[in-house]
């Protein structure tokens, strides 16, 4: 078989792929679509030990109204469930999802979700066909049309994006300069290690902070960056900088993040300057 | 509290099931393995493809769709049990990661169902190990229909903690259950059974490829591929790079059909081969067969004139008065690009030279 019947071949079996998805995501059939979201309460948050694991993230209890009986039911993050709690406070709203049918199955999130539509799968088949058909493209019509086919698309989805990230960057540079600041001290210093696949040591440090915001809110929080020599931070008076309305989007260093957005997106320019040239290229050589 | 019969939630039931999926596993690695390894080395293309469409297809198929989905979702559709448990014993195998993995013997307490003894493995982190210890009580949770998947619950409700602190357990006697198949050795010894069973099942199906090929590398004058004598009295012979058709005593190839006949059967198979060269004499055909590669230059040998040979042998030996021709050879070269056929006939009285297109219309002539 040669190469172009196989490709031919990839393309429509992805194809069949990703219409039998979407076609699954309209009947509202996909998994995702199924799911039942649900929002909880956090009740309690339980102070780390320092020196243990981030596995798990910070230890809660939470509660929220099961829809079918109507009772309150009471949960933690025990074992694998879903999404790291890393900041937490009594009385957040956090996001639990299920199965139907199996509550027993939850899962959390770190905001309550909105319900999905289940398109992550087929699109990706659809990516699949759209990597098929450059590589057919190439192979029909010379090597550069991979150039094209591969740099082109991505440009302009750059390009449509940057607006966005341009005002995205903005809004959070706003919201860097209106944070509230406040004392913090780092409470525990979560310490994991582990042994790879070829024997070598990894250590994973995990600073953890708390901080009282000026309403009162008592929030414990992983706090990965901006803190300098991590391992030895335990028992460290540090400055909280977070936006007032949700705590959960704080900084050590304002100044540092405010660089960090406009690097984001002198990067994303670069990556579409290098797609379009790469694309250019491409038709150049054709 | 008492405890029930521990035998009676063995696993035994999975265990047939098991076995025999161990088996079929190890059947299709081996026949996989043998087919894509043996069809790499004889560059047989059905041979490879089995060897990677039968794991793909056993592993997608029937391991995932047929066996692993339809077993999760059975075990995902228990609801876990939330039970009060005694350690009755704890040993923590060291190492250099933070979580060590600890070996709980626990007397388990189910508020509406006997009690159990289980012995689990679970990872502790350093930092927490000294919070379990000998008669401790702890919260467990545990699939109803697998006891032994019990597993201690590091971060309960607050309703479980408060009864934890204040609950007294009793010891429950007796062995106590582990999540081991019984028939770990077994299962191995199924496991490689079947591999060889699949590497014998590929071996003995295409015996005739890959041996015949194997003998070939050994003594590189015989052919990688021979079939027998397709009649009484012609031998054919393909190898990777040619194929020949010695004819036996008493025929030739300007016979009717023979020639053609010859051709077909050098060309027969799943892959029409293109050819380079392609040598005619009156007992033999040769044909050297173009490399697999899409570029190189080529021409279907099936495509020659081949009745129109023994006319063209005749014009290359009356053109030039060769009285009785002793001996004759068809040329056809398609290694520069553009079909030539030639046509040679040596009598005694010298060379004759006859050279045609691919459609046998004579281009030149020349004698000496």
């Amino acid at each position: 078989m040669g190469w172009d019947r196989f490709l031919v071949l990839w393309c429509a079996g992805w194809g069949v792929v990703a219409l039998i998805g979407y076609g699954m995501s309209l009947a509202g059939v996909t998994k995702a679509q199924r799911t039942v979201r649900l929002t909880g309460r956090i009740e309690r948050v339980r102070p780390p030990r320092h020196g243990g694991s981030r596995t798990g993230g910070i230890s809660v209890v939470v509660t929220y109204r099961d829809p079918a009986s109507g009772q309150q039911v009471t949960v933690t993050n025990d074992g694998e469930r879903g999404e790291m709690i890393t900041v937490a406070w009594e009385g957040r709203e956090v996001g639990l999802s299920h199965p139907p049918g199996r509550p027993h199955s939850y899962r959390f999130s770190n905001t309550p979700q909105e319900p999905g539509r289940g398109l992550g799968r087929p699109s990706f088949a659809l990516f699949l066909v759209y990597v098929g058909l450059v590589v057919l493209a190439a192979l029909d019509w010379g090597w550069p049309c991979a150039l094209i086919g591969f740099g082109g698309p991505w440009a302009l989805m750059g390009a449509v994006h940057l607006p966005e990230a341009v005002r995205a960057k903005n809004r959070r540079i706003e919201r860097l300069a209106a944070m509230d600041t406040v004392p913090g001290h780092v409470v525990a210093v979560l310490k994991d290690v582990g042994v790879d696949e070829d024997g070598d040591t990894w250590t994973t440090i995990t600073p953890v902070v708390s901080f009282t915001t000026r309403e009162g809110t008592a929030v414990t929080a992983h706090c990965t960056s901006n803190l300098p020599d991590p391992a030895g931070a335990y028992g460290r008076d540090v400055t909280v900088h977070h936006t007032p309305t949700d705590p959960a989007d704080f900084t050590l260093d304002p100044a540092a993040e405010h660089r960090s957005q406009k690097r984001d997106v002198t990067f994303h320019v670069l990556m579409c300057v290098v797609l379009v040239a790469t694309a250019v290229t491409g038709a150049a050589l054709l | 509290m008492n405890s029930s019969t521990p035998t009676a939630y063995r696993p035994e039931t999975r265990t047939a099931t098991n076995l025999s999926l161990g088996f079929l596993t190890g059947a299709v690695i081996g026949a996989s393995l043998t087919a894509f390894i043996g069809g790499c080395v004889v560059e047989r293309t059905p041979l490879i493809a089995t060897g990677l469409a039968l794991p793909a297809a056993y592993g997608l198929l029937f391991l995932f769709l047929l066996a692993t989905l339809p077993h999760r979702a059975r075990e995902a559709a228990v609801v876990p049990r939330t039970a009060l448990a005694a350690i009755e014993s704890l040993e923590a195998f060291g190492g250099e990661a933070s979580d060590v993995p600890v070996r709980f013997e626990l007397s388990v307490a189910p508020d509406d169902t006997p009690a159990f003894r289980v012995e689990i493995r679970q990872d502790v982190n350093l930092v927490e190990l000294p919070d379990y210890r000998r008669r401790g009580i702890v919260v467990v949770e545990y699939p109803p229909d697998r006891p032994w998947k019990t597993r201690i619950l590091k971060r309960p409700t607050p309703e479980w903690e408060d009864r934890a602190a204040l609950a007294q357990i009793d010891s429950v006697p007796g062995p106590a259950m582990k999540d081991e198949t019984p028939e770990g050795c077994l299962s191995g010894l199924l496991t490689l059974l079947g591999l060889l069973l699949g590497v014998a099942a590929v071996l003995l199906l295409f015996r005739a490829d890959l041996f015949d090929s194997h003998d070939a590398e050994g003594s590189a004058p015989r052919p990688s591929v021979t079939s027998s004598p397709s009649s009484s009295s012609s031998t054919i012979t393909v190898t990777s790079a040619t194929g020949t058709v010695a004819l036996g005593p008493g025929r030739s190839m300007l016979d009717k059909g023979e020639l053609r006949e010859a051709v077909e059967s050098l060309t027969q198979g799943a892959d029409r081969r293109r050819a380079l060269t392609v040598v005619v004499q009156n007992r033999l055909l040769t044909v050297v067969f173009s490399p697999t590669d899409l570029r190189t230059p080529g021409f279907d040998p099936r495509s020659l004139p081949y009745d129109r040979v023994p006319e063209l042998v005749e014009e290359a030996g009356t053109t030039l008065g060769v009285g009785s021709p002793r001996s004759w050879q068809l040329t056809a070269d398609g290694v520069s690009g553009s079909l030539r056929l030639t046509i040679v006939v040596t009598g005694g009285g010298g060379t004759g030279t006859v050279q045609t297109d691919g459609q046998g219309n004579v281009l030149r002539r020349s004698g000496s």
